[in-house]
């Protein structure tokens, strides 16, 4: 394939911008509403808008809640041309420290369910989810009053219970590895992690590069080949031994004291499952295991890492029988931004080697007889 | 006020950051301040530990901004100060740091970053409050269909 310089368009790619910016702000002609049009505001994106700011700063891989509500304002919503925006902000900034490896047992839950277990330390509590709701349209919401929209938050916060719960609950998983019911903790687990910002892929790769891997990954890259898995060409079987989600104090040494200090937190979505029992080098069977995490509140991504996760470790001890046991396949193509980018790249003027296919087949259709 | 010195900044940033440039202004106001590492505006990796088999990884990224500062008082007192905080904010950094010192070492204006500390923490337990109720709000207790009751059952 070869590329050939272009130039010329830059009016059209001005007015493009600008055909596109008048779209995003056409509404305030005031053609279409009775009330005076309004800009989106970012605080309006991040609450109201919030699993579609969490996508773009899971799938960006940076958490700035504004930046990811801006980045959706500016894309008019394309959660890919979001992250882009997104990571092409974050490769301007200086990397300045590193957490040490935090633990999610000490997050502060809003969700937290098991589908192992009926019954789990501590409790099962649904928190905000669809889950269990019926899908059908809310017609309510079409003509929302402002006066309506204020009184739903005051009027729970005025009935909810006071509850008296703590402020971390222990893992399921941890249960079973007590009971010897799962494998030992790694070995390797003192390594440094790999760093997929600063280090190329090259196979195979630690686990840590594929778990970093799939953290950002586009979810419905992830959840595709997950599905796979599920579905047949594969098999996890997982069930979910917990699912979490809830904010993560983000702890990094005080400059003076160098004691860990609590810099901020991070919402974050974790699964663990548990899959097919078996024998490692004829030891006692235990279950297999897969883990998912990633930024923001996003269950399906999660779920889907933990199954990917599962599915790779079975792929790269005993080689890949399917495509999402397979490290190279899984991790090379789940990036929003690369593939997007890939993908796009085929609106680029392609004139050069377009005319070459065009002269080779013209070339192909004389020597075989076809009329040109 | 007897919260520890490492919960400081939590607390402190539940109050917009205007407020508390102004605040470091104003107490700042009659001493020197002296750079230890430049107020600067970045980001921070997240390691995390995986919790299927306790290995670390990187999840991502966040914004971070961090300083270290030294007060001088005219009387030669001297009290340093640090911050690192989630922000993408130099400026908000360099006057956590300056907070974190005066209150540290007594300086004039303590009492002030002292209420500013109780305040946000109040905020910051009615934060925690309302996330606890909607984990209340929601437990379950899933029966199986051939027991009697559920947690739907009245009484």
């Amino acid at each position: 394939m070869s590329y050939v310089a272009i130039k010329g368009g830059g009016r059209a790619i001005a007015g493009a911008a600008a055909v596109t910016e008048f779209l995003r702000t056409e509404e305030g002609l005031g053609n279409t509403c009775t009330e005076p049009p309004e800009p989106l505001k970012i605080d309006a994106i991040l609450h109201q808008l919030r699993h579609l700011v969490d996508r773009v700063i899971s799938e960006g891989g940076v958490y700035h809640p504004k930046f990811a509500a801006l980045a959706v304002k500016q894309s008019l919503g394309d959660t890919l041309e979001a992250a882009f925006a997104l990571r092409a902000w974050r490769s301007t900034r200086p990397r300045l420290s590193a957490t040490p490896p935090l633990d999610t047992s000490r997050m502060r839950l809003i969700r937290r369910i098991s589908s192992a277990f009926k019954e789990i330390p501590g409790g099962q509590m649904l928190g905000p989810t669809p889950d269990y709701a019926l899908r059908l349209l809310r017609l309510d919401l079409m003509d929302e009053s402002p006066e309506a929209f204020r009184a739903i938050a005051r009027e729970w916060l005025e009935t909810c219970p006071d509850a008296q719960l703590p402020d971390s609950f222990p893992k399921v998983l941890d249960a079973l590895r007590a009971e010897d019911l799962l494998p030992p903790v790694s070995a390797t687990r003192q390594q440094a992690a790999f760093d997929i910002t600063r280090e190329p892929l090259v196979f195979p790769v630690p686990r840590s590069a594929a778990l970093a891997t799939m953290a950002r990954a586009e979810t419905g890259s992830l959840l595709g080949i997950a599905y796979s898995n599920m579905r047949g060409y594969g098999d996890v079987h997982p069930t979910v031994a917990e699912l979490r989600v809830g904010y993560l104090p983000v702890t990094l040494p005080h400059p003076v004291t160098g004691e860990f200090t609590e810099a901020g937190e991070v919402l974050i979505t974790e699964c663990e499952v548990v899959a097919m029992y078996e024998a490692e080098g004829g030891g006692k069977p235990v279950f297999t295991v897969g883990y998912g995490a990633c930024f923001g509140h996003n269950e399906v991504k999660a779920i889907s890492m933990a199954i990917l996760d599962r599915a790779l470790q079975k792929g790269m001890k005993d080689g890949p029988a399917n495509p999402s046991e397979d490290p190279e396949f899984v991790l090379l193509h789940v990036d929003g931004v690369d593939s997007m980018g890939f993908a796009s790249h085929y609106k680029m003027p392609h004139y050069v080697t377009f005319q070459s296919d065009l002269d080779r087949l013209r070339t192909t259709q004389q020597k075989s007889g076809e009329p040109a | 006020m007897n919260m520890e010195r490492k919960n400081w900044i939590r607390a402190l940033t539940a109050h917009p950051a205007t407020v508390l440039n102004a605040l470091a202004d104003q107490l700042t106001a009659d001493c020197d301040v002296k750079l230890k590492s430049l107020p600067q505006a970045g980001l921070g990796l997240l390691t995390l530990t995986d919790g299927a088999f306790h290995e670390p990884y990187y999840l991502g990224e966040f914004p971070l901004s961090s300083c270290s500062i030294e007060l001088a008082l005219s009387d030669g007192r001297r009290a340093a100060g640090g911050a690192q905080v989630m922000a993408d904010d130099a400026e908000l950094a360099r006057s956590l740091a300056i907070l974190d010192a005066v209150l540290a070492a007594r300086f004039p204006g303590w009492e002030r970053v002292s209420a500013h500390i109780e305040s946000g923490a109040l905020s910051r337990t009615g934060e925690d409050r309302r996330r606890r109720a909607m984990l209340a709000a929601t437990r379950v207790d899933f029966a199986m269909l051939n027991n009697a009751g559920d947690d739907d059952d009245e009484g």
